[in-house]
């Protein structure tokens, strides 16, 4: 026990000289179900830049987006060649479950979402990965795999759809960035909304 | 133009003649799961004034609002206000919020009702005499499993008066509570420091110093500082705490770090607004540990009050089986015998023990409650801790063994001497008997009745009493029962000659018990006083003699005034004496106690203090600390069996542990205060602190020797 504590110990010190590990930030791979029942992965689009936008259609926040915003930047995102993966992580029960991929099909084409895949996360094994804390919560992925933009989809944290029109919407700027080549200017926001409804502990 | 002046002047002067002179509140708005409406903390506003008016909300039952950091998810509650021109609303004043977690995720929000006031300033040309409109227009957002965001607008007429505003009746003293209790800068020093992933976030000055620090935490105003949901691990120190919580994005996330780290600190004793810099943490701010463990959990009472009667009722039942309750066992035992085969004496006998238990229970309990209301740091036993009470209760005793040993007789002067107490001393007797087994053998605390009495002196008055009254009928119960049940008493052979014999017998119990308070008030009041109790001692003893041979004259139809009148005055001298040498009592000092030499192989003890625990906790020690009291006698035997063997000494030496004794013989509120940390009023209790600074565990309160054993292996590993 003592001898643990002490290994222990002398780790610390080590992991405190190497802060560009805390910096970097691969984005962790994951498999998952989509709505079409393939089996989907983060590496198969390696060399794409990928959006995560985690979904609750139950949300108010959701639904301020869903009224054609976020459908917007899906479509100019995929016209980029960018990957688009809309993620529901709410679990059996809860707001926001789809019971399997017909029934999110549907509420995909009454919204008109056109996202490259909706992937089904009942599990939470996705949004456990990538500590996904609301509805939305927005990930920018580069051609390397590494996050560049984690956080909110726009700078003005309501549900009320007329702030639309002033926001400054913080997923496409990141995308501009990346497309452009450079930093992204902005690469974390603290996103705002639903809380992701994960099972119960 | 005309129409809007009339029809404001119109509001103005119904305002103003409805309310004499309190502000109107707008209708209250219910928007689906929340009810809102604007208060205002004065009945008007003086011209340049400033006045707090609230948006208070009744929020659904399960249904959350959410503090200025939401925390993981959610969305602060806003308010935008149109107020007439030159009129102007300050920040928000957010009360402390509540901790709400969600799967994997913690949010910082509001449940039931809250008050969020809002400092108002009227214009300095307002004109007195009118009313104005204050409108909020507020939004929030109201979670349960889901969210739903909604809005109200709210109104508020409030009367522009010349001079001070009076309170508003109905609610100036609810949100002049409101402000009272939200966190507001006390002059606190905080700075933080990151160390690898973990932000150290060190917190000293006034307020902090011996406060309750178990369960603090830190509410952040920034949502970018630090990991919401992870644990927020808690060190004390002598100014202040040390909390260590997982660096949010600004540090190891790529953010850039802040100048400042503000936010809430919110403890059981209150909650502050704290700034903190980037700085080294000061020692003060460390070193005594994590705080005890959190007292309802510990005392093992669930289920409120009805948990805590059933509690204190077994715990009663169980008193009669631990050691304390031996010194009256006789008293009771030698009672029951003389009636046995009377089942209608002993019945009445039964009944009155109860009524002497349960009166003498709830009078200590009543007195104990009033004193503590008054401040002082009392637990249950108090009664004990005055050396004048035990002298009394000495020399008490010695005359009721005195009696048992036919010395002399109770209530039968007159009537002939050896015929057995008459049913009038009988009844009376068994009363007191009832109130000496309180009053002596009470204050030991047993198993459950521990737990019961830490929730019941957290209580109001009544169901503080109601949960001794259990506790008494716990205790009455079995005699009463035994009385009550024809067939117990019935096997016991006829009355006869072996009762006297019996009874004489059972003296011997009662001259220890009347050894034992004399050797508890010399703990208490040293050599000199003692000299003076055992000199009562003989005087009393005489006096009882002179008085049963006054009784046998008199029995015997021969005078005995003069004989009665001795026995008398040296009663009464006994107790001049015995009084005198317990005002005079000049209790031993600590630094004499410790110094007393562990006889044999045994544990050698060091004296307790909550500064000496930190000690040795910080050197790495496990400590068991030993909760004590010379008049405890379930204290003294679980001293004797569990923890002064070799095989004892031997497991402290091989862990390095240390044994602290916490003796409460005399008033103390050091441990008065400390035995209420873990949610006790009485003793013994027996504290293990394990070695790496863990929770403490408490002990059963009676002991065996492989208990300690095992338990301080466990501490030190």
């Amino acid at each position: 026990m003592s001898l643990t504590r002490r290994f222990v110990a002398a780790g610390l010190p080590l992991a405190a000289l190497a802060p560009s590990v805390a910096f970097a930030k691969p984005a962790p791979d994951f498999t998952a179900v989509d709505v079409d029942g393939k089996t989907r992965s983060l590496s198969e689009f390696r060399g794409k830049t990928v959006v995560l936008e985690w979904v609750n259609e139950g949300c108010p926040y959701v639904k301020k987006h869903y009224s054609g915003n976020m459908q917007g930047l899906q479509q100019a995102a995929r016209a980029d060649g960018v990957v688009w993966l809309t993620i529901a992580s709410s679990a059996p029960g809860k707001q926001g479950y789809f019971a399997d991929g017909a029934a999110a099909k549907t509420w995909m084409d009454s919204r008109g979402a056109k996202p490259t895949t909706l992937l089904l996360d009942p599990e939470n094994k996705v949004a456990t990965a990538y500590k996904a804390k609301t509805t939305p919560h927005m990930f920018v992925i580069d051609k390397a795999g590494q996050v560049v933009y984690e956080g909110a989809i726009d700078d003005i944290p309501t549900a009320k759809v007329e702030d639309l029109k002033t926001a400054k919407n913080l997923v496409s700027a990141a995308l501009a960035d990346v497309k452009a080549g450079r930093k992204v200017a902005t690469p974390f926001v603290t996103p705002y909304g639903c809380a992701v409804k994960y099972k119960d502990a | 133009m005309f129409l809007k002046k009339a029809v404001l002047a119109l509001q103005a002067l119904v305002a103003a003649s409805l309310l004499a002179g309190a502000a109107l509140a707008g209708p209250v708005v219910n928007s689906g799961h929340i009810e809102s409406e604007l208060v205002s903390q004065e009945a008007g506003i003086a011209p340049g004034g400033t006045v707090y008016v609230a948006l208070r909300q009744k929020i659904q039952e399960h249904w959350h609002t959410y503090w200025r950091n939401p925390g993981d998810a959610g969305e602060a509650t806003k308010i935008t206000w149109t107020l007439p021109a030159g009129w102007s609303a300050g920040d928000m004043v957010w009360p402390t919020p509540q901790k709400a977690r969600l799967g994997p995720l913690l949010d910082y929000a509001y449940e039931g009702e809250v008050l969020i006031p809002v400092p108002i300033t009227a214009a300095a040309n307002a004109q007195v005499g009118t009313t104005v409109s204050l409108t909020a227009d507020v939004f929030y957002l109201v979670c349960e499993q889901v969210c739903v965001p909604e809005e109200a607008k709210l109104t508020l007429m409030l009367p522009v008066v010349a001079g001070t505003p009076s309170a508003d009746p109905q609610w100036g003293k609810v949100v002049g509570d409101v402000l009272a209790k939200a966190p507001k800068p006390a002059g606190l020093k905080a700075v933080f420091k990151l160390e690898g992933e973990a932000l150290k976030l060190a917190i000293t000055g006034g307020p902090l110093k011996g406060a309750d620090l178990a369960g603090a935490y830190f509410f952040p105003y920034s949502p970018k500082v630090l990991e919401h949901s992870a644990e927020q691990a808690i060190e004390r120190g002598p100014e202040g705490l040390t909390l260590t919580v997982k660096a949010g994005y600004d540090f190891i996330g790529g953010g850039t770090v802040p100048a400042e780290v503000a936010g809430v600190l919110s403890t059981k004793a209150g909650a502050w607004e704290v700034t903190a810099t980037a700085g080294e943490p000061p020692a003060s701010a460390k070193g005594l540990g994590a705080p005890p463990a959190e007292t309802a959990p510990a005392t093992g009472v669930t289920g409120g009050l009805v948990g805590a009667l059933l509690f204190a009722f077994v715990g009663g039942l169980i008193l009669n089986l631990m050691p304390c309750v031996f010194p009256v066992l006789s008293m009771k035992a030698a009672s029951l015998a003389g009636h046995a085969h009377d089942a209608g004496k002993v019945r009445v006998q039964g009944l009155a023990f109860l009524v002497g238990v349960v009166a003498t229970f709830l009078a200590l309990a009543g007195l104990l409650l009033a004193v503590r209301a008054g401040g002082a740091a009392v637990g249950w036993g108090f009664q004990l801790q005055s050396p004048v009470v035990i002298a009394g209760l000495a020399l008490l005793m010695l005359l009721v063994a005195l009696n048992m040993s036919g010395v002399f007789e109770i209530g039968t002067s007159v009537q002939g001497v050896g015929t057995g107490a008459s049913s009038k001393g009988g009844v009376t007797g068994a009363f007191f008997t009832g109130a000496l087994a309180v009053v002596v053998a009470a204050p030991c605390t047993a198993p459950f009745m521990a737990g019961a009495l830490g929730y019941a002196l957290t209580q109001p008055t009544l169901v503080a009493l109601s949960v001794f009254l259990a506790l008494a009928l716990g205790f009455a119960a079995p005699f009463v029962l035994v009385a009550f049940i024809p067939g117990v008493l019935k096997r016991l052979p006829r009355p006869g000659a072996w009762m006297d014999v019996l009874k004489k017998g059972l003296a011997f119990p009662m001259y220890g018990a009347a050894l034992w308070l004399v050797w508890v008030f010399a703990q208490q009041s040293g050599p000199l006083s003692l000299a003076h109790l055992l000199a009562a001692g003989v005087l009393a003893a005489f006096g009882a003699w002179l008085y049963g041979l006054a009784q046998a004259s008199r029995a015997a139809g021969k005078p005995a005034l003069i004989s009665i009148l001795v026995a008398l005055l040296s009663l009464g001298l006994a107790i001049t004496v015995a009084t005198f040498g317990a005002l005079a009592a000049q209790p031993p000092t600590a630094a004499a106690t410790s110094a007393e030499a562990p006889s044999g192989p045994g544990l050698a003890s060091e004296v307790w203090s909550p500064e000496k625990v930190a000690e040795l906790q910080a050197a790495g020690q496990p400590v068991l600390v030993d909760f004590t009291a010379a008049w405890c006698v379930t204290c003294q035997v679980n001293e004797k069996i569990a923890l002064s063997g070799a095989k004892v000494a031997e497991a402290f030496k091989a862990q390095n542990a240390v044994y602290l004794k916490a003796d409460w013989t005399n008033r103390d509120p050091a441990i008065a205060k400390a035995l209420a940390d873990f949610g006790r009023v009485g003793v013994p209790l027996y504290v293990i602190y394990p070695k790496g600074g863990g929770q403490p565990v408490i002990l059963p309160q009676l002991l065996t020797e492989g208990m300690v054993i095992e338990a301080i292996e466990k501490a030190g590993v």
